[in-house]
């Protein structure tokens, strides 16, 4: 179970809605379905990192 | 590497390759061509000289004739005297410079052999010139005293002739073998490269042509929303890698639309 990962998702879900999370998905390429199948990995965090950053961030 | 840049190194590949056919075939022509300018300016011209010098040979005996046949006029036989000496002249001087200048050993020989040959057939016919302004004009006495004479030196340089002419025969035949083998090296080595480089290219075009193919697939899924099982499994620092990273962006986003619908639905 990746609840790291799940929680970028309730995250995004907050900050910006349904939209934060399709965009969520479209920048680390890793559906909600699919990120509770994932591990934690540093690597997977790091890039829901990134994609939280540039949903703030606008870009 | 991405297609641009394998486009780019392609066509320079292809623009460097035939820059050096062309430098190639330009060095092969002058090759040829010097092959050419050499055996004119030696062999050739030797053998058109040996031409004139055994024409030059036949005017002296000629001359000759003239003199023993028309020499009891004082005035013809002044000049033909005079032309007999200019042809000996010529011959002997022309037979001299062609066997310095003549490179074959066997011609150079028979050259040396004519030309002692010719001294002693001079000398011959001097003595029978003064037997015949001592005779009273008696050209049987002066023929007599030099029948057949010209017959040695006119056999030794037919031979002359004839070897000078073999060689260049022989020059000839192998100037067309030597551009016969830079013409069949530079086929072999034109349909090498060009070959080869089709190759290269046709390989390169199946692998993109293969990789748009798998782009396309998924792109159509995509499109009529048909996630199901479906795996963007195209990478690759290529374009077609690039864009097949942003379709794995837009395949998680319809899967994340799908999710939140039917979680929708279900509520």
């Amino acid at each position: 179970m990746a609840a790291k990962l799940n929680e970028f998702y309730k995250q995004a879900a907050q900050e910006f809605g349904l939209a934060g999370r399709i965009k969520l998905a479209m920048l680390t390429k890793i559906s909600s379905e699919k990120a509770e199948a994932a591990e934690d990995s540093p690597e997977n965090i790091r890039i829901f990192e990134r994609a939280i950053q540039q949903l703030r961030s606008g870009s | 590497m991405k297609i641009s840049t394998k486009l780019i190194i392609f066509f320079c590949g292809v623009v460097v390759l035939f820059v050096m056919l062309a430098l190639a075939l330009l060095a092969q022509t002058r090759t040829v061509s010097a092959g050419y300018d050499a055996l004119l300016a030696q062999q050739v011209r030797q053998a058109e000289a040996a031409r004139v010098i055994q024409v030059n040979f036949k005017k002296q005996v000629q001359e000759w004739k003239d003199i023993l046949l028309r020499g009891h006029a004082p005035d013809d036989l002044a000049r033909y005297t005079r032309q007999f000496h200019d042809e000996e002249s010529e011959v002997r001087s022309g037979a001299a410079a062609l066997a310095t200048a003549v490179q074959d050993a066997e011609a150079r020989e028979l050259l040396d052999q004519f030309l002692a040959a010719h001294k002693t057939m001079s000398e011959k016919y001097q003595a029978a010139y003064d037997a015949y302004i001592a005779g009273g004009f008696d050209f049987k006495v002066a023929d007599k005293m030099v029948r057949g004479q010209d017959r040695a030196p006119t056999n030794l340089f037919d031979q002359v002739v004839q070897r000078l002419n073999e060689q260049v025969v022989a020059s000839v035949a192998s100037q067309e073998r030597a551009v016969r083998a830079a013409r069949n090296l530079a086929l072999g080595a034109t349909g090498g490269l060009l070959a080869g480089l089709g190759l290269v290219g046709l390989l390169t075009v199946r692998a993109i042509l293969q990789r748009l193919g798998r782009l396309k697939a998924v792109s159509d899924r995509l499109a009529k929303a048909d996630i199901e099982g479906l795996s963007v499994d195209i990478s690759g620092p290529d374009e077609i890698g690039q864009f097949g990273e942003s379709m794995k962006g837009v395949h998680a986003a319809i899967e994340e639309l799908s999710t939140l619908a039917t979680a929708a639905g279900q509520a």
